[in-house]
This record gives structure tokens, sequence and C-alpha cells, in this order.
């Protein structure tokens, strides 16, 4: 991967292809402005002619143009709101996170070594599974008494399934030579479970929680959207990322929904990043291969 | 005759039957059983043992003499006339399938000693014991072809009927065998525990011991009810049209999302995969735009396109487009290059590598793909349906919130769950049902 690094061919391809996407959006976007021109007056007509009325190219030309993004972003940058939806959004996916962590791992290894609690536990799960976890946006409202438990019990939810079955799969999946060898070299029950089956259970461990955190991140922007944000704290956007984009929508400043956007993927793509390092620490042995 | 001189016969009997072809294999205990079934005839030269066209009833065995055996020409046989000596076993229409008549004419050209074993007998016998019964019916099949230089067509031996064994019981009968199984295994009444449970956990919090935040929560009671209620409270149950509509047009939105995804992820996946100058190009703005959740798109998507219905079709579209093309780029980088290489060796044009290497080898990846992408489309329309547009079962669950229905917020995550769980089904049985040749090879492989 020597080319990875600045000034190699593939670090200037990227560049070119996102150099690219950026201007073919932007000359998209502006087209609200250039279609008006009379050089562009066949294209207009050619869409008129498809049934569209709008000043505008269809899709592309609804959405605000990059320039006119970074211009709303420069403005919110300083706002203090603005970086409370940071925390607010960081602090739910957290606190869901870490829930389903602290639940869904014990609970995995529990159906993964007991046969009776496999028999009698999968099944509700499997059951429960399929039932996306923005469904249950209503149901946890009515049941939870503060909107910021309700939204915390969504996003653990969107974690919980994924590192349940993650963590049942990575135990199951521990070569049984393993046991038979402690086993007979006479290793207690908890040895087996401290020396074998954690260890093990480790590197699907660490998957399963990338995952999750990704559905943790789509699941806490819905939420926000779908119960209206929760706490409001001082100016227009106090809830959360996904309630700043929302706010921004029925606001109508368009742009601030690309930054809302934005920021969403960034701390989606920071959170990824962080766990894979983490979990990079915590399975050692599998860097060697 | 005396018991001594009658126990040399049989001894010697067993003797020539041993070194018989059909009978080479067989246990003595078997062997011996058979011999008891034999009648042992002696034939003064010139008899004639059967003609062709006779009906079959018994097997022969020549123990001394010789017999001439000359197969009728219809059986195009390589060498239709034999002369047959001590050892040598014939007469065995009465174990064809086919054929109950005999195909030669069988006459004695030296004084002979002859064991006839009755063919139906023989059979009866081999069916108590079908593992070692079935080796001598596939040696006598192998004789008739090899020594009687018979066409394999006629060589078809009479079936030995078995008894069920659980190692060979096959399509229908293994499916049957499953369940018994599976209702012999404790799982099936774990499974009804823990069903049990949950749904008696939620029935005494909430209706019975009306718990402080529970009792809020629609009890289990009221949701069965409602749903089995020809006269709804809240305006849904299974009697409803409505209901079957919401359920439909959700199905639509997944249905035309999900195509739409694997047409377009299937074919930028395998290019991504396939050249790496289109993956450095492209790469980078897919993997740009994958970290922003789908949902953050739902206003983005509502303002781009003026129609709800597309809005919410593109919402869920686009999750399942990135999870499709990202795992059949996965899918063809995890070809092994030799395979590549091997192909264009032999002279393979580069379509042709595309069309009999990248594709079958990226398929199994496309499936999984497919599978997640599935998931993700339930997912995402849930919170599309939520946040805008009209009918579908997210629809059902937000309004229903809003206008305080709170038993049709249940019967409409159920109904979710459901709904998505037989897509879900759907799509892997048709993945493993494609992928059957893959299976095989692993298992070839003794993977």
């Amino acid at each position: 991967m020597a080319s990875r690094k600045w000034g190699g061919t593939l670090f200037w391809r990227g560049v070119l292809s996102i150099a690219v996407f950026l201007t073919l959006w932007e000359i998209g976007s502006l087209s609200k402005v250039w279609l008006k021109w009379e050089m562009f007056a066949w294209l207009k007509e050619m869409l008129i002619l498809t049934g569209w009325t709008k000043n505008y190219l269809p899709w592309i030309g609804a959405i605000p143009a990059p320039t006119e993004v970074l211009v709303a972003w420069g403005k919110v940058i300083g706002d203090v709101g603005y970086w409370h939806s940071w925390y607010m959004s960081c602090f739910r996916v957290l606190g869901g996170f870490i829930a389903a962590m602290a639940i869904g791992i014990p609970f995995g290894l529990l159906l993964a070594v007991n046969r009776t609690a496999f028999g009698i536990g999968f099944p509700v799960f499997e059951v429960l599974r399929p039932i996306p976890p923005l469904a249950w946006v209503p149901a946890s409202i009515i049941f939870w008494p503060t909107q910021e438990l309700s939204i915390a019990f969504v996003t653990f939810l969107g974690a919980f399934y994924t590192i349940v079955i993650n963590v049942i799969g990575g135990a199951r999946s521990i070569d049984t030579r393993y046991f038979q060898a402690a086993q007979s070299m006479g290793s207690s029950s908890w040895d087996i479970f401290r020396r074998i089956i954690l260890p093990g259970t480790l590197p699907s461990i660490v998957v399963g929680s990338a995952v999750g955190m990704g559905i943790t991140w789509e699941v806490v922007v819905a939420a926000e959207m779908i119960s209206g944000g929760g706490s409001q704290i001082g100016g227009t956007s106090g809830g959360g990322l996904g309630f700043f984009i929302w706010n921004s929508y029925v606001g109508g400043s368009y742009e601030q929904i690309v930054v809302g956007m934005i920021s969403i993927g960034i701390a989606g793509f920071l959170s990824s990043e962080l766990l894979r390092a983490l979990g990079h620490r915590v399975t050692p042995w599998l860097r060697l291969r | 005759m005396e018991p001594d001189a009658q126990s040399v016969e049989v001894e010697r009997m067993l003797e020539i039957l041993r070194k018989t072809m059909p009978f080479q294999m067989v246990s003595d205990a078997l062997l011996r059983r058979i011999a008891a079934l034999g009648r042992q005839e002696r034939y003064e030269r010139g008899a004639v043992l059967y003609d062709q066209g006779d009906k079959a009833g018994d097997i022969y065995i020549v123990i001394s003499g010789s017999v001439e055996h000359a197969l009728e020409p219809g059986i195009n046989a390589r060498r239709p006339v034999q002369v047959l000596g001590a050892g040598d076993v014939f007469g065995w229409a009465a174990l064809l399938e086919k054929y109950p008549h005999r195909l030669a004419k069988a006459v004695v050209m030296d004084v002979a000693v002859i064991v006839r074993i009755n063919g139906d007998e023989l059979l009866r016998l081999l069916e108590a014991d079908p593992d070692a019964g079935d080796v001598v019916m596939s040696r006598f099949a192998t004789m008739i072809t090899r020594d009687y230089t018979v066409p394999d067509l006629i060589a078809q031996m009479r079936g030995i009927h078995r008894k069920m064994h659980s190692q060979d019981i096959q399509g229908m009968n293994l499916t049957l065998y499953r369940i018994l199984q599976w209702i012999k295994s404790p799982r099936p009444y774990l499974m009804v525990i823990g069903i049990a449970l949950f749904l008696g956990t939620w029935y005494l919090f909430v209706e019975v011991w009306k718990l402080p935040r529970f009792q809020e929560m629609p009890g289990l009671t009221v949701v069965l009810k409602e749903w089995l209620n020809p006269n709804p409270v809240y305006g849904l149950s299974l009697y409803t049209a409505e209901y079957y509509k919401h359920i439909g047009v959700s199905i639509w939105r997944v249905a035309q999302a999900f195509f739409l995804a694997t047409a377009l992820g299937v074919p930028l996946g395998l290019f991504l995969g396939w050249s790496r100058k289109f993956k450095e190009y492209v790469f980078p703005v897919f993997e740009t735009l994958r970290p922003i959740p789908i949902l953050a798109w739902v206003p983005l998507a509502i303002v781009m396109f003026i129609a709800t219905e597309s809005a919410v079709i593109y919402l869920t579209f686009l999750a399942s487009f990135f999870a499709t093309a990202l795992n059949t780029m996965l899918g063809v980088e995890s070809i092994e290059e030799s395979y590549v290489r091997a192909a264009y060796c032999l002279g393979a044009k580069k379509w042709q590598v595309f069309r009999h290497v990248i594709v079958p080898g990226a398929l199994p990846f496309i499936f999984t793909g497919l599978q997640i992408s599935i998931g993700v489309a339930w997912f995402s329309l849930v919170a599309a349906e939520m946040v805008s547009g009209q009918y579908g079962l997210g629809y059902v669950i937000n309004t229903s919130y809003t206008m305080v229905r709170y038993p049709t917020i249940i019967i409409g995550m159920i109904t979710l769950g459901a709904v998505g769980y037989v897509t879900s089904a759907m799509v892997r049985i048709l993945g493993d049902y494609l992928m059957q040749w893959r299976v095989r090879e692993l298992a070839l492989g003794g993977q």
C-alpha cells in the first residue's frame, strides 16, 4: 500500500474522483441558475416535454451546492447548538452502545455456553429480531419515562441483536479440540471459559460491535428525527444531529441538512475507526496473520 | 443316504458356491442358508434344462459336468453361445427385473450335477440381509455383463426391498425423519417454554400486576383481541382490507427498491472488484457517501423527490444498494488470482473471464449481500415510512402512536417482523438453492 500515502497514484486518483464528484454536484445544483440562460433553452424544453415543470434539473437540482454547504457550515461551526448536537448524539450512541455490549455479550455467551438457555432464549430472540429497531420507537416512547431513555433504548436495540448474534456465532465456531484438550489436562469450567471461550469469541465481538456501531448511528438519527429531538438546550438545534437535520428541514435551510448529514458521516466514520483501533489492541494475536 | 454322506455333499456344495462369482463375498452363515434352498439334481447328456421364452423360476449352479448355454440373438450378446463348467451360474433370468422368461437355451453336454435354487426364495432370503443382498445382486449384474457379454440394459436385477434405515432415507422421507428427530430432541419444548415465558411475562406485567411503567403498554390479550376482531376498535385487524393494503404497499416498496438495488449494485460491485482503475476512481466517492446513515438522507430525499412515494423508495434503495455493491466487490476480490490467470493462459477473452470466472466466483458473496440488503431495506423502509409517506407498516406504527391507538402499534410491529422474516427467508432459500453447486464443491473438498 505504498501508493496510499501523499502523492501516490492511488491518492491522486481518489482526490480526482472526489473532485469530479463535487464539481458535478456543484454544476447540477446550480442548474437553478444556468438553466435560465438562453443557451440551455433546448434542455429546458426537453425537460418540459418529459413533464418536468420546475426551473432546475430533476433530483440533483434540488440539492444545495457544495459551496453553499460550505458557507452554511462556516456559519454553524461557531454555534454552540451545533456542537451540542454532536455531543448529544455521541452521548446517546455511546450510552446505547455500551448498554448493548454490557447486556449483549453476557447474554450471547450464556446462550452459547448453556444448551438449555439457548433452547429457551434463542427462539424468543429470533422472533423479536426481524422487527426493525425503529418500529420500537413509539412503543419505547410510551414505555420509558423520559424521551432520552426511549432514544437510548432504541439505540441499544440496534446494536444488541448484532452483538448477540456475533457472540453466539463466534463461540460456536471455536474448535472443539480446544475444549477437549483443556478438559483432558484438567481445567475447570471457569478456566475453559476464561482461557478459551472468551479469547475465542473476542474477534467476533469486535466485528459485531463495529457493525453494531454503524447501526447505532443509523438508529440514533432516526430516533431523534421521529421523537422530535429530546431535550432542547438553547438555539435552534439542541437535540442531537438527527434533530439538527430535521430542524433544518422544517426551517427550510437545506444547506444545513447537508451539513448535518456530513457531520453524522464524519462522526460515524470516526467512531468506527476508533472501534477498529480498539479491536486491534484487544486482539493482538490476529495482527500476526 | 447316510447322514455323514449328506453332510459331505453339503460341504462340497458350499465349496463350489463359495467360488461362484455372485456368492464369493457372502458370509458362511448366509451361504449355508442359501445352500439349504438348493436342490441338487443329476442330468443326463442331451437333457434340455429350459428353452428360450420359458417361464424363469430357478437359477442353476453347475457342480460338475458341462452345459451349453445359448442366448437368443435378440439380446445382442457378443458371445451368445458358451459352454459352462463347474462353478458357473446360469438361469439368472429368474433374478432379472424386466425379463421373467428365459433368454437362453440350456442343454446338458456331459452328465452334470446341478444345484437349482428358486429365484423368489433366494430374493426373500437376501432381503433379510439387505446389505449382503445388494452385494450379491450387483455381483450377479457384473457377471451377466462380463461373463455372458450381455448389454447393461438387460442386466437390471430385481430390487432388494429393505426396511427403513435412518441412513438411507431420502427426499420427502428425509424431511419427515428430521421433523421426527426434532420432536424427539428437547428443542421444541424449550422453545415453547421460552415463548411462553416471554408472553407470560408480558401478560403478567402489563395486565395482571400492572407494574408502574408497564401498565401503559398495550397488553397481550388486548392486542390479540384487537387483532382477531372482525370489528376492531382501532380500525385495524386481520379482517380489515386496510391491514392487507398496508402490508401490500410495504412489500411493493421493498420489492421495487430491492430489485433496483440489485440491478445497479451487482454490476457496480462487479466492476469495482474487477477493474483496479475503476475502483481507484470510483470507490473514494462510494466510501465518502457510505458512512452517512441512510436515515440522514430522509429530509434531502423529500426535497429531491417531490413525490413522497419515490422518496421512500429511494431511501430504501440506498441502503440496499450499498450493501449489495460492497458485498459483490468483496466477492470478486475473494476470487483466487490464479483462476483468472489460468483462464487467460488457456486463451479466454476478457469477456469470457468475466462471464465464466468473475461472475460465478462472486455469486456466494452476492447472495450474502442480497440477504443483508433485504434486511436493511426493511430497516430503512420503516424509518422512511414513519417520517414521510402514506400507507405501509411503518406509517401504521407511527400514526397509531400519534392517534393513541396503542394496540395497533404492536400489531404493526409483529406484522412487520413476520413479513420481514418471510422475505429474508425467501432470499436465503433462493440463494441456497442457486448455490447448491458450491455446497457440493465444499463437501467434495472435505470442508
